[in-house]
C-alpha cells in the first residue's frame, strides 16, 4: 500500500510538473506515461511482414528478448497490410488492439484521426530522444504539424528495374538506364522482341496498375496530390491531379500500351515481378523491397541493373520520390505499463546495429543513417550496389509537400480508384483527361463524407 | 471390346483429366523451384522435381497445428449441426403444431442472409463473452444449419407412417421414436449433413480470420492465406500449402462420395 | 379456428426441439443482422460506431449511384453465365458417370473432387491458370492454335474468368446431386418408355430430364444463393476489377465495410442484397417449381 502511495505521490509530482510547462514541445510528453512506470512484462506486436521479411522481424524482436529480461515481445502475423489495417479497425471498435502496431504508410492520416495512438512524439518529448541522425526524407514523411506520430520501421521507395542483358542485347548501355518517360518509351521501343509469328516475346516495359505508383510519378513530376500542403499544413479537401502533369502520365502510359512495348500486367504486382524474372519483360518499376527477393529468384540468370524512378521529360527540380514503407503506432487502449514497454522495443529497434542487419535482411533501408557504418549494411551495399540506388533517390530527392507524400483519411480508397482510372485509360474506356475528372470527383466526395464524419 | 465401350471410356478418362487439371497443375508446380517457374513460356511438368516447397511450407507456417484446429472446429461443428438439425427436423416433420409452417419459414430464411450482414456483430458478440481465440468461438456460431435440417426433414418425411403410428399405440414418446428408431433408419442422410458440414467449417476463410488473432488458433485456410508475401508471390510455394490443405478433404471425399451420393439419393432430392 | 390449451402444449412441445437452432439462429444470425439494419440508418465513424442519422440517405443514395448499378449488372452476369452452364455441365458429366462400368468410382471421385477444394484454394490455383504474367492458360490454349484472350485484363473476359473458376468449384457439388438424382429414377421407368420407342435424346428430354427436375431445381436455387455471395474468388482474382467490371454486391458491401470503413453505407448494401436474395428465391420457387415433376 505505501509502495502504491509512493509511486502515486510521483505521478502527480511528475504530472503537475509538465502539465504547467512552456509550450512548443513538452506539451506533447504528457501524453506518455510517467518515466517511472515499470514496463509491462509482455506486449503483442502486429505486423504484415512474411517470408523473408518476416524472417528478418522475427530476429529483431528475438535479439530483443534475449537482450534483457524486463520484456517480452510476442508477435502476430496478421496479413498484408490491408488485412492488417482492416483488423485493427474492427479491435478497436471492441477494445481489442494490441500495444505496437505496424500500419502502412498511407494509414497515417486514419491513424491520426482515430484518437486512438500515443504520438511517438511524447516518448521522444519525454526522454529527450535524439532524432537528429534518423532519415529526414522518413522523419518528415511521418511527422503530422511538426509532431511524429509513429516512428518510421521499414522503409522503401521505388524505382527502375531492368535487364542489363537484354540493354547489351540491343546496344543500349548497361551502365545507363533511362530517366525520362521519352527516354524509356525509347528504349522499351527498342527492347521489344517479337518472334516469327509476330507474338511478342519481350516488352520492353512492364509497369503494374498501382496506384502507388501514379503517386511517386506525380512526385517526381513535382506535383501535389492533394490540396492544403497534400493534406500536411490542414486537412486536405480535395485531390488535385487532374492536371496536366497528370494527364502526361497517362498519356504516356497508354501510348506505351497501344504501341505494343509496353505490357500491362494488371494490378498484379506479383505478376509484373514474376514477368521481369521469367524476362518477358525487360524494364519495370517498383519497390526496392522487392531486390532481395529478385536476386534470389533470378539467381544470376541475368544481371539486374537498377535505376532512377521514371520522371518528366523536363525533370523537374522540386520533384523527387515519397518514402514508402510502414512505420509503428503505440496504442492508447493498452495501460501505461505497456505503452511503456513498447517504446523500449521502439528504441532498440531504432539502434544502427539493429537497423544495419535489418537492411542488409531485407532490403529496405536503415532508419538511422549510423546504421550505414555497421557490418551487415556495409558488406550488403558491397555485394548489391543495386540497393545504393534507392537511398541515394531519396537522399537527393527535394524535401517539399510534394515529395512529403499526401495525408488524407481515404488514401487506401484513393490508391484502389486510381487502379480504376488507369485501367480504364488503357482499356481505351476514357480518355485520360475524362478518367481523371472522374476520379477526382469521385474522390472528393469521398473525403468530403470522411471529414464530415470524422470532425 | 466393343468401339462404343471403347468411347465411352476414353471420353471419360478425358473428362476427368480436364475436371481434375487445375489440381494437377497445382501438385506440378509445387514441386517446381520458383527459378524455373520464372521462365517464359512456362513450364507444365518439371524437369527438376524438388520437395523444397513443402520443407519450406513447413518452416513458414506451423501447418500441422493448424490441420488440427481445423479438424477440432470442423469436428465439433458437425456434432453440433447432427444434434440441432435432427431435432429440429424431427419437429418439422413427426410433430404437429400451429406456426409450425412459419417457424419453417424462419429456418428458410436464414439461408439467405449475406455474411457480411451479420459478421461485424458477430465479431463484437465473440469479444464481448471473452470466445476470441477459442476453439468455442470458431465453432459455436455454426452449429445451427437450416441446409441440414432440410435434407434431414426430406430423409425423415420418407420413414413410412405406420412405424409411427405404431410407436405411438405402443405409448412411446416423441423423443423415444426419434432416438431409437428414426435416428438409425437415416444413416446414410445423417452421413451426407456430417460430410457437408465439416466441408463447409474446413474451407472457411473469413471468420478464422476475423476472431484469431493468435498464430497458434488459426485454421488451415487462413494458413495458406498467409503464403501469400506481400513483395512476393511465390507460387511453387502457395501451391505446395494448397496440396497440403486439400488432401485431408480431397481423403474425405474419396471415402464418403458413394455414402453423399446414397444420402442424397435417400429422398433428399426427390421432393 | 380458437388457440386451445392443446394447441399451446403442442407448440410448447415443438418449440422444445426447434430451440437449440432457434436460440443459435438468434443469437448468430437475426439479432446481428438486426443490428446491421440500424446500422444502416446512420452515418458511422471508421470504427463502426454511429454517429449522425441517416434516415434512408444511404438507400437514397445507393439507388441513383450508377456505381450501384454497374455493382448490379455485375452480379446478374455473373450468376447468368454461372448458374446454368454449371448446372448443365453438371447434367452432362453425371449422365456420363451414371453407367455401370468398370472402375466407374474413380471417375466419379475424379470428377466431383472439387466438392472438396475450398474456394480460396480453388481462386489460388485458377489465378496460376489465368495469370497474365505467367500466362499458363492461354500457353496450353496455344498449343492447340486457340488465342486465349487476356483473362484478368479486359473487363468481358474477366467475368467468364471467374465465372469459369466458380463453375469448376460448384462442378463437384452439382455432379454429386445429379448423380443421385439420375440414380433415384427407377429402372422401369426407362423399360416402358424404350419400349414405347423412346431412344437417345428423345428418351433425355422426354424421360432423364423430367425425373431429375427436383435435383436440377434444388441445384438453381443453391447455386443461385451461393453465387450472389461469392467473395473468395474474385478477391483473389480481380479484386472487383477491371474498372469495376467484377464488383458484385457482396464484393462492395466488403469493400465499403473493410477497406473504406463506411460500416452504415455497407449495412444498407448488405440489406438490399438480403432483399435480392429473397426476391429471386420466391420467384424460383413460385414460377419455376410448377415445372418440377415430382415423384
Amino acid at each position: 500500500m505505501r509502495k502504491f502511495l509512493g509511486i502515486a505521490l510521483a505521478l502527480t509530482m511528475v504530472a503537475s510538473a509538465c502539465g504547467g510547462s512552456a509550450p512548443g514541445g513538452s506539451d506533447s510528453a504528457a501524453l506518455a506515461p510517467s518515466k517511472d512506470v515499470t514496463p509491462a512484462a509482455t506486449i503483442t506486436w502486429w505486423h504484415a511482414m512474411s517470408g523473408v521479411n518476416g524472417d528478418a522481424l522475427n530476429k529483431i524482436v528475438a535479439g530483443f528478448n534475449s537482450s534483457q529480461s524486463k520484456i517480452k515481445v510476442e508477435t502476430v502475423f496478421q496479413g498484408n497490410y490491408d488485412d492488417l489495417l482492416a483488423k485493427l479497425n474492427t479491435a478497436i471498435a471492441s477494445n481489442a488492439a494490441p500495444a505496437l502496431v505496424q500500419v502502412y504508410d498511407i494509414g497515417q492520416r486514419y491513424m491520426y484521426d482515430s484518437a486512438q495512438v500515443v504520438p511517438m512524439q511524447a516518448f521522444i518529448d519525454r526522454d529527450k530522444f535524439d532524432t537528429k541522425d534518423f532519415e529526414p526524407a522518413v522523419i518528415n514523411y511521418y511527422k503530422y504539424q511538426d509532431k511524429l506520430q509513429s516512428m518510421p520501421f521499414n522503409a522503401s521507395t521505388p524505382m527502375l528495374y531492368y535487364n542489363k542483358d537484354a540493354f547489351k542485347e540491343v546496344g543500349l548501355d548497361p551502365a545507363k538506364p533511362p530517366v525520362t518517360f521519352t527516354e524509356i518509351a525509347d528504349a522499351a521501343k527498342k527492347l521489344t522482341k517479337k518472334d516469327a509469328s509476330g507474338t511478342t516475346v519481350r516488352f520492353g516495359f512492364g509497369p503494374s496498375i498501382y496506384g502507388w505508383l501514379f503517386e511517386q510519378l506525380m512526385a517526381t513530376s513535382g506535383q501535389l496530390y492533394a490540396d492544403n500542403g497534400n493534406g500536411r499544413d490542414n486537412r486536405a479537401t480535395k485531390v488535385v491531379y487532374n492536371n496536366a502533369a497528370g494527364k502526361a502520365i497517362l498519356d504516356w502510359w497508354k501510348a506505351g500500351v497501344d504501341g505494343g512495348y509496353f505490357f500491362n500486367p494488371g494490378i498484379d504486382n506479383d505478376g509484373a515481378a514474376n514477368a521481369f524474372n521469367a524476362q518477358k519483360t525487360a524494364m519495370y518499376i517498383e519497390s526496392t523491397a522487392r531486390l532481395r527477393g529478385h536476386i534470389t529468384t533470378v539467381a544470376g540468370k541475368f544481371d539486374i541493373g537498377t535505376g532512377l524512378y521514371p520522371r518528366p521529360d523536363s525533370k523537374p527540380k522540386e520533384g523527387g520520390n515519397i518514402i514508402g514503407g510502414a512505420s509503428l503506432y503505440i496504442m492508447k487502449s493498452r495501460p501505461p505499463a505497456e505503452q511503456q514497454a513498447a517504446w523500449e522495443f521502439v528504441k532498440y529497434a531504432m539502434t544502427p546495429a539493429v537497423q544495419g542487419q535489418w537492411q542488409s535482411d531485407t532490403g529496405y533501408y536503415p532508419i538511422v543513417k549510423a546504421a550505414y557504418d555497421t557490418g551487415p549494411s556495409k558488406e550488403w551495399s558491397t555485394k548489391y550496389p543495386q540497393f545504393l540506388t534507392a537511398i541515394t533517390a531519396i537522399r537527393d530527392s527535394p524535401q517539399n509537400r510534394m515529395t512529403n507524400g499526401a495525408v488524407i483519411g481515404v488514401m487506401p480508397q484513393a490508391r484502389m480508384r486510381v487502379n480504376k482510372m488507369i485501367e480504364s485509360v488503357l482499356l481505351g474506356q476514357a480518355t485520360s483527361q475524362a478518367a481523371l475528372d472522374a476520379a477526382v470527383t469521385e474522390m472528393n466526395a469521398a473525403i468530403d463524407k470522411y471529414n464530415k464524419a470524422n470532425p | 471390346m466393343s468401339v462404343r465401350l471403347v468411347l465411352t471410356y476414353a471420353l471419360l478418362v478425358v473428362g476427368s483429366i480436364i475436371v481434375a487439371f487445375p489440381l494437377l497443375i497445382a501438385l506440378s508446380y509445387s514441386l517446381m523451384s520458383e527459378s524455373e517457374i520464372a521462365t517464359f513460356p512456362p513450364p507444365l511438368l518439371t524437369t527438376r522435381p524438388t520437395l523444397n516447397n513443402y520443407a519450406d511450407v513447413l518452416d513458414t507456417i506451423p501447418i500441422g497445428r493448424y490441420l488440427l484446429n481445423s479438424f477440432i472446429v470442423s469436428t465439433a461443428v458437425v456434432a453440433g449441426q447432427l444434434i440441432t438439425a435432427s431435432l429440429a427436423a424431427y419437429a418439422f416433420s413427426f410433430l404437429v403444431f400451429r406456426g409450425r409452417q412459419a417457424l419453417f419459414f424462419v429456418f428458410l430464411s436464414t439461408l439467405m442472409i449475406p455474411w457480411e450482414a451479420t459478421i461485424i456483430p458477430n465479431y463484437m458478440t465473440i469479444r464481448t463473452i471473452g470466445w476470441l481465440d477459442t476453439y468455442q468461438g470458431l465453432a459455436v456460431p455454426f452449429m445451427a444449419t437450416a441446409f441440414g435440417t432440410f435434407l434431414l426433414r426430406q430423409a425423415f418425411l420418407q420413414i413410412p407412417r405406420e412405424l409411427w403410428d405404431a410407436a405411438r399405440i405402443d405409448g412411446a414418446s416423441s423423443f423415444r421414436f426419434l432416438v431409437s428408431t428414426v435416428i438409425p433408419l437415416s444413416r446414410p442422410i445423417l452421413g451426407t449433413v456430417a460430410i457437408y458440414g465439416f466441408l463447409s467449417t474446413y474451407n472457411q476463410y473469413f471468420w478464422p480470420l476475423l476472431i484469431t488473432n493468435q498464430t497458434l488458433m488459426r485454421t488451415t485456410q487462413v494458413g495458406i492465406a498467409q503464403l501469400r508475401f506481400e513483395e512476393t508471390l511465390r507460387f511453387g510455394l502457395v501451391m505446395a500449402g494448397v496440396v497440403m490443405v486439400a488432401v485431408p478433404t480431397l481423403a474425405l471425399l474419396v471415402l464418403g462420395q458413394r455414402q453423399l451420393v446414397r444420402g442424397l439419393t435417400a429422398g433428399a432430392v426427390k421432393g | 379456428m380458437r388457440w386451445t390449451s392443446r394447441d399451446t402444449r403442442s407448440l410448447g412441445i415443438g418449440l422444445a426441439y426447434l430451440a437449440p437452432s432457434l436460440i443459435l439462429f438468434a443469437a448468430f444470425v437475426f439479432i446481428p443482422l438486426a443490428q446491421s439494419i440500424y446500422l444502416s440508418f446512420f452515418n458511422t465513424r471508421a470504427t463502426g460506431v454511429a454517429t449522425t442519422f441517416a434516415g434512408l440517405d444511404h438507400y437514397l443514395e445507393l439507388l441513383t449511384s450508377p456505381a450501384f448499378r454497374t455493382g448490379l449488372l455485375a452480379t446478374t452476369l455473373f450468376a447468368l453465365y454461372t448458374v446454368p452452364v454449371g448446372i448443365a455441365l453438371g447434367l452432362v458429366l453425371a449422365v456420363m458417370l451414371n453407367q455401370r462400368l468398370r472402375a466407374i468410382n474413380v471417375f466419379r471421385t475424379m470428377m466431383s473432387s472439387t466438392i472438396a477444394i475450398s474456394a480460396a484454394v480453388g481462386a489460388l490455383i485458377w489465378l496460376l491458370l489465368l495469370n497474365p504474367s505467367l500466362g499458363l492458360l492461354n500457353y496450353i490454349l496455344s498449343l492447340v492454335g486457340v488465342h486465349g484472350p487476356d483473362w484478368l485484363i479486359q473487363p468481358t473476359s474477366a467475368i467468364i474468368a471467374v465465372s469459369l473458376t466458380t463453375i469448376w468449384l460448384t462442378l463437384g457439388t452439382n455432379i454429386i446431386v445429379l448423380l443421385a438424382g439420375l440414380q433415384g429414377v427407377p429402372e422401369e421407368i426407362y423399360e416402358a418408355a424404350r419400349l414405347d420407342g423412346a431412344r437417345g435424346l428423345r428418351m433425355f428430354t422426354r424421360i432423364t430430364m423430367p425425373m431429375v427436375s427436383p435435383s436440377l431445381f434444388f441445384l438453381l436455387v443453391v447455386d443461385t444463393i451461393a453465387v450472389l455471395q461469392a467473395f473468395t474468388q474474385i478477391h483473389l482474382l480481380t479484386r472487383g476489377g477491371p474498372v469495376d467490371a467484377t464488383r458484385v454486391l457482396v464484393y462492395s458491401i466488403y469493400q465499403d465495410a473493410f477497406q473504406n470503413f463506411q460500416f452504415g453505407y455497407a449495412s444498407a448494401q448488405a440489406v438490399i442484397l438480403l432483399l435480392l436474395v429473397m426476391a429471386l428465391t420466391l420467384i424460383q420457387f413460385r414460377f419455376v417449381e410448377r415445372r418440377v415433376h415430382y415423384q
